[in-house]
Parts: C-alpha cells; sequence; structure tokens
C-alpha cells in the first residue's frame, strides 16, 4: 500500500504544488496522509523537503535580499568612484528623484530610493538593485533642465522597477542558493554553507556590477526603461521630451569618440531617441510649461556649472 | 486509493479557503499605513518589516488593511499576499508551520551575509553606502517640492 502511494501519492503531492504553487500545501495532504497512518513519517518528511526545495528553487528573489545585494553593488562601485559630497545638491537630487520614484510603478523597494553623485567627469548613471542609484557629476552636468535630469532618474527607475540587475545574476548560480537554502544542512546553518552563500552572494554582486559597469543591459532592458521613464514623466507632470532631447546630446558626443562610461555600455542613443520621439508623438501628449522648474535647477546645479 | 487522495484534496482545499481571508506579509524596512488611500495622507501606525496585516479589500493600488486593531491604507507594493497561511489552522498542524517558517527565516541574502562579505572584502565603501542612503527627503519637503514645480501628487491629491 505504501509503495503504491509512493508512486501515486508523490506525483500527485507534485502536482498539488505546482497548482498551488506552495509547500505548505503539499504539507496539509501529507499530514494527512500521515496522521491517518497512510504514508509512513519518513515519507512524510521526503516529500515535504521536496516541496519545499522546489519552491526555493523557484522562487524569486525577496525584496530584502534584492536589498542587501543592491548595498554590496553600490559599495563595490564606491570603491572605485569618489561620491561626491555637496549636500544643497545632493538634497536637490534626492527631491527630484524620491518624489519621482513615488510616482513610479514600484514606489515601495525594501529600502527606499536615495540617488548618490560621483565624483566623476565620465558620463554615468548606475541603479543598483533596490533602489540606489549612483549619477556622475558629469552626467549632471550634461543636463540642461530638470525635465531632463528627471528624465535621466526615470530612465534609471525604470530599471530598479524591471529589478533589471537582478536579471544580470546568473541563472545557474542562483539556483546553487536556492538549492543550498532548501537543503538540510543550510537550515542547521553549518558554518559551511555559510561560506558557500557568501561566496555566492560575492559572485551575484559581480554579475551586477560587470553588466553596470562593463557590458550594459540589452537593448530589449534600455527600450523597456525608456518607455517606462516617458510614462512616467508624463504622468508626473513633467514634460517627457526631457528624453529624446537628452539622448540626442548623448548620441552626438558619442558619435565618433571612444570615451569611458556610459558610451560603452549604451550604444544606439540615436536610435532610443527616435524611438522616443515616436512614443510622445503617437500619444500626443502635450508641451508642458516649466519655467518655474528651470529657474530651480539653475539655482540648484550652479556649483558645478 | 481513491478515498485517499480525495481526502488529501479536500486537505488542500480547505486549507486554501482559509488562506483566502488574505493575510499580507510587509516587505518594506517599514511601511506606513494611512488614513486615506493617498501617499502623502495622515499616518495611522508604522509596521515593521515581516509583520502580518489582514487585508480588507482593494481598491486600485491602495489595500484597506487592518493591523494591531487599527485601520488604514496601505500601497500594494509594501506587501506580499501570502497565498497559504496554515497558522490560521489549529493545533499541531499550525505549530509545524511555525516551526517551518521559522527555520526559513533569515536565510538567503541576509544582513549575516552582508557582514561575512563585508569582513572578506574590506575595499568595499559601505560607509559611503550608508551615507547615500541616510539621504531621506521628509514627506513635508516632498510636498513642497511637488507642489512648487507643479508637478503632480503622486497617488491623487486630497
Amino acid at each position: 500500500m505504501k509503495k503504491s502511494f509512493g508512486l501515486y501519492g508523490a506525483g500527485l503531492l507534485l502536482l498539488l504544488f505546482f497548482v498551488f504553487g506552495c509547500p505548505e500545501a503539499v504539507r496539509v495532504g501529507t499530514t494527512i496522509g500521515a496522521g491517518t497512518g497512510k504514508i509512513s513519517k519518513e515519507d512524510k518528511e521526503r516529500l515535504d523537503r521536496l516541496a519545499v526545495q522546489t519552491e526555493q528553487a523557484a522562487r524569486p528573489m525577496t525584496n530584502q535580499e534584492e536589498h542587501y545585494l543592491g548595498r554590496a553593488v553600490a559599495a563595490t562601485i564606491l570603491g572605485q568612484y569618489r561620491l561626491f559630497r555637496n549636500d544643497p545638491l545632493t538634497r536637490y537630487l534626492n527631491e527630484v528623484g524620491q518624489s519621482l520614484a513615488l510616482a513610479s510603478d514600484r514606489p515601495f523597494t525594501f529600502g527606499g530610493y536615495r540617488f548618490g553623485i560621483l565624483d566623476s567627469e565620465e558620463v554615468n548613471a548606475l541603479s543598483c538593485p533596490g533602489g540606489t542609484i549612483l549619477i556622475t557629476r558629469g552626467m549632471l552636468r550634461r543636463a540642461q533642465n530638470e525635465e531632463e535630469l528627471a528624465a535621466i532618474l526615470s530612465h534609471e527607475i525604470g530599471h530598479v522597477s524591471n529589478r533589471d540587475g537582478l536579471k544580470a545574476i546568473q541563472q545557474a548560480r542562483w539556483m546553487e542558493v536556492a538549492t543550498l537554502l532548501g537543503s538540510e544542512a543550510a537550515r542547521k546553518a553549518g558554518g559551511a554553507e555559510m561560506a558557500k552563500l557568501v561566496s555566492l552572494f560575492e559572485g551575484s554582486v559581480q554579475d551586477v556590477v560587470k553588466t553596470l559597469l562593463v557590458s550594459g543591459y540589452s537593448r530589449e532592458q534600455e527600450g523597456h526603461a525608456d518607455r517606462s521613464a516617458l510614462a512616467l514623466l508624463q504622468r508626473f507632470g513633467y514634460d517627457p521630451n526631457g528624453l529624446p532631447d537628452f539622448l540626442r546630446k548623448l548620441d552626438k558626443e558619442q558619435t565618433g569618440r571612444g570615451r569611458a562610461g556610459m558610451f560603452t555600455t549604451h550604444p544606439g542613443m540615436g536610435e532610443r531617441e527616435n524611438e522616443a520621439r515616436s512614443v510622445i508623438a503617437a500619444n500626443r501628449w502635450p508641451l508642458k510649461n516649466h519655467a518655474e522648474r528651470d529657474r530651480r535647477f539653475l539655482k540648484a546645479l550652479q556649483s558645478i556649472r | 486509493m481513491k478515498k485517499k487522495i480525495l481526502l488529501i484534496l479536500l486537505g488542500i482545499f480547505m486549507a486554501g479557503s482559509i488562506a483566502w481571508a488574505a493575510t499580507s506579509k510587509v516587505i518594506t524596512q517599514e511601511a506606513v499605513i494611512r488614513k486615506d488611500k493617498r501617499f502623502f495622507a495622515p499616518l495611522v501606525i508604522r509596521v515593521p518589516y515581516g509583520e502580518m496585516i489582514e487585508e480588507l479589500e482593494r481598491q486600485g493600488d491602495w489595500l484597506r488593511v487592518s493591523y494591531k486593531g487599527a485601520e488604514g491604507w496601505l500601497h500594494f507594493s509594501a506587501v506580499q499576499e501570502q497565498q497559504f497561511r496554515l497558522s490560521s489552522l489549529s493545533g499541531e498542524r499550525a505549530q509545524e508551520s511555525t516551526k517551518e517558517e521559522v527555520a526559513l527565516a533569515g536565510k538567503g541574502f541576509t544582513p549575516e551575509v552582508e557582514k561575512a562579505f563585508r569582513d572578506k572584502n574590506s575595499s568595499m565603501r559601505y560607509d559611503l553606502v550608508n551615507q547615500v542612503q541616510s539621504f531621506k527627503i521628509n514627506e513635508t519637503q516632498m510636498l513642497d517640492f511637488i507642489r512648487a514645480g507643479n508637478l503632480k501628487e503622486p497617488g491623487g491629491a486630497p
């Protein structure tokens, strides 16, 4: 009888797992089975463990894990660049960025969105998982008004919101994390398992940093972040033309030059500009008056211009 | 055999229906329950990470919730719905579930992993990360900034 349950029952329980997507569903089944003496205690434990492992392997990264990963990514980047310390400017940047984030598709991450300035003439903006967004002084200097600054930040918020950084982590690595967490050994939290987890964390951080600084996101991810940015700018009251206007500037600068930073990781600015313009035209978004915002932008940025 | 399968299935569906009285877990460091379904509505109560709240109704992006006897509105992105909460069952099964949750809690990329990673990599500038992450704009500042710039209050004006 037990054997027949093993064959049919295990299959049934796994089916239940996939229908309900939760090991607790399986556990109810096995508890009832064990309680009525239909399956052995060992079988019950084995099936429960299998269900937990299957769930762990399939689960996405939690907001809290994303936060700690993002902190490590930011700590790595800040080990390579210097932080530009200018309180009034940092405050202005955070006012633009944090209010935009609140209007975004993902207003809340575990630790919230924060914006910092990298002391570099390079042109770059980097979004760490969880919402720490770093922008270079060189990039800030190229923005002509608050509409363009908001466009840059909206694009980066789009990457955080779409969890693009996490997609940079090698799938095999995350599967290994998941398998380790589902294992009996890890549950007893031995030192060797912790060391393995730290090394997998380290690898994941490197995957994200490499994508941010060297290889760049895919064109598809950039296009998606641009579309999220346009919708966010429009919804929040900014002129979405800030995005194509800024992309045009970068495209002109990029053409014919071998430069560092964003120019190596973000090809095809011209194409992106055209796509953004066609989205704006198709939606017939009205032009917006931004005289007041232009004034405060100039005041905030005067120290670095 | 068929009887057993039916029995197990019945158990699953019972668990499912109990769980449907939606309980959600707070997934931000701190969530704020508000009087109204707006980001800048007056505060009712602060809820720390990992706490469970009862979901009473949903309107658009906002959930009407109850926590420690207080009721109010919370943005959906601050919580994660728990589809199965066996702790709503009683007795041995509930205890088992709690044990399992405790065993799995704190696993993954946690503060302990961060600490071990920092000890191993001294060139990491966590001091600067903390500095960047401490730059929080408070609600009054943010509202002033939005209004002065003729922008739209996110989540709707009062």
